[in-house]
């Protein structure tokens, strides 16, 4: 039968151990699911699953990678199959390596605080540009940019080579921010010229990116 | 070694630099480039003014969720600190991958409704609740025939155990209750995948409607569902409630349930 102060004090462990990230684990839920009962359920279901799978945790390691391993698998398995998003990415990853208004090409605004209008922008904007992204980039986005994973412990949560983390995460966050300049220039916070210059930047830069290739 | 200039620091190496990737040594190569060229510096600085601004989405959970998860994990058996759970981790080499392959099409082809928020029913409840406490078997044994027969000794009703082919190692089978209904839980562990416990939990009847969101795999309707972090498929046959039971993901489920011959 049950062992039951085995069992407590390996609860007790598990809890002294994994707490501590339910807001993380949560925060990031939120942003992968987008709602609120949604991501609470794929927490709890986290905890489960993590405790379930305790004895196969290396006492040591990264607690935190381990625990959003597991969330992120279980998201995928149970969310992502609802939805046909890989053409959505395919198309989007095209659409993001054309968009590069972000360069250092200089210009006259290459010393315009509007540039940093990143944020001036309202909570609500980040969050809603976050949600807008197709799930592949939002998944290194959140480990990225909102928990600050590093590359290699990413590539460990989602399984795949640090040279896709870094191309994921670098479309990611070009689509990110072209939804957060509009969102900017929506609001007032860049204004008209600008937005000008850093659409100028983007036609500039992909030459220069071209360039680039030509002359490796 | 020549002094970095802007072509060599391409943007996917500028965001490297930014998410503090670099190591010392490469972090004052790029600095000592950054001092002479405003037009890199401010791309930094621009890098940098979006990670703090996306700081900003990250909350705190609701306090309730807190006491949920403790509620869960207090209700919860230790992993492995069950007798008959670890008796039953012997790996035996089988392959669902084949099923699963066939689950995959499946999946693409049917546009999948997940039921997240299954209904919740007293049959899935007394189910997940016999498969999580692995209780011991009243009969042992890996033969699908002789177990069925034994079965059939104990009920009042007939049963048709599923045969896996070369899918899931039976354990035994042991006799249970779900609301005064006469019902048998038999135990199979599936050694891929460090050695799931399934439940398939054999009851007359007990509820009108099944729980869950209703599909079709391999011409049976089967009723999907979700109770503490285990995956249920029900399914009747001859009005008699079959259950699959278990923590394995979904798709492996599903796999299970195409792969269950019944006659």
């Amino acid at each position: 039968m049950l062992d039951f102060k085995h069992t407590d004090r390996t609860r007790r462990e598990f809890e002294s151990l994994s707490l501590e990230h339910l807001d993380a684990l949560y925060s990031a839920g939120l942003r992968l699911t987008r709602h609120e009962r949604d991501a609470e359920d794929l927490v709890q279901e986290t905890f489960l699953r993590a405790f379930r799978f305790f004895d196969k945790f290396e006492r040591g390691t990264n607690m935190k990678a381990w625990l959003f391993k597991i969330l992120t698998n279980t998201f995928i398995n149970k969310y992502r199959r609802r939805v046909k998003e890989k053409v959505v990415v395919e198309g989007a990853a095209r659409e993001a390596t054309s968009e590069n208004f972000v360069t250092r090409e200089p210009t006259e605004s290459a010393s315009n605080p509007e540039q940093y209008f990143f944020e001036k922008l309202l909570s609500d904007d980040v969050i809603r540009s976050i949600d807008g992204l197709p799930i592949d980039f939002r998944l290194v986005v959140i480990l990225a940019d909102l928990q600050e994973f590093s590359y290699k412990e990413i590539a460990e949560i989602l399984d795949c080579p640090v040279g896709t983390v870094m191309s994921r995460l670098y479309r990611g966050r070009k689509l990110l921010q072209k939804n957060l300049l509009g969102y900017a220039i929506e609001q007032g916070v860049v204004h008209g010229n600008t937005a000008m210059d850093l659409g100028a930047e983007a036609e500039m830069s992909a030459d220069v990116l071209e360039f680039k290739r030509s002359t490796r | 070694m020549p002094p970095l200039a802007c072509r060599d620091l391409e943007e996917t190496l500028l965001h490297a630099y930014v998410d503090g990737e670099f190591s010392a040594d490469e972090c004052a190569e790029v600095k000592t480039h950054l001092a002479g060229c405003a037009a890199c510096t401010l791309a930094v600085r621009i890098q940098e003014s979006y990670k703090r601004a996306m700081r900003r989405a990250a909350v705190q959970a609701p306090h309730a969720l807190l006491d949920s998860v403790r509620d869960d994990l207090a209700e919860e058996p230790a992993p492995g600190s069950g007798r008959w759970e670890r008796a039953f981790r012997e790996p035996r080499a089988i392959a669902l991958a084949a099923a699963a392959a066939g689950a995959a099409v499946w999946f693409l082809a049917g546009g999948l409704q997940h039921p997240l928020f299954a209904r919740r029913s007293q049959l899935l409840e007394a189910g997940v609740a016999l498969h999580a406490r692995a209780l011991p078997l009243d009969y042992t044994g890996s033969d699908a025939t002789s177990t069925q027969h034994w079965l059939e000794s104990k009920l009042e009703y007939g049963v048709h155990l599923p045969r896996f082919g070369r899918g899931p190692q039976l354990q035994g089978a042991r006799l249970s209750q779900v609301q005064s209904h006469q019902a048998a839980v038999v135990t199979y562990t599936v050694p891929e995948g460090d050695g799931h416990r399934v439940s398939l939990l054999i009851v007359d009847d007990p509820e009108p409607t099944l729980p869950g969101v209703a599909r079709k795999i391999a011409n049976r309707e089967v009723w999907m569902s979700q109770a503490r972090g285990f995956n249920v498929a029900s399914w009747r046959n001859d009005e008699i409630v079959y259950s699959l039971i278990s923590d394995l993901d979904e798709r492996d489920i599903v796999a299970l349930v195409q792969a269950a011959e019944q006659r």
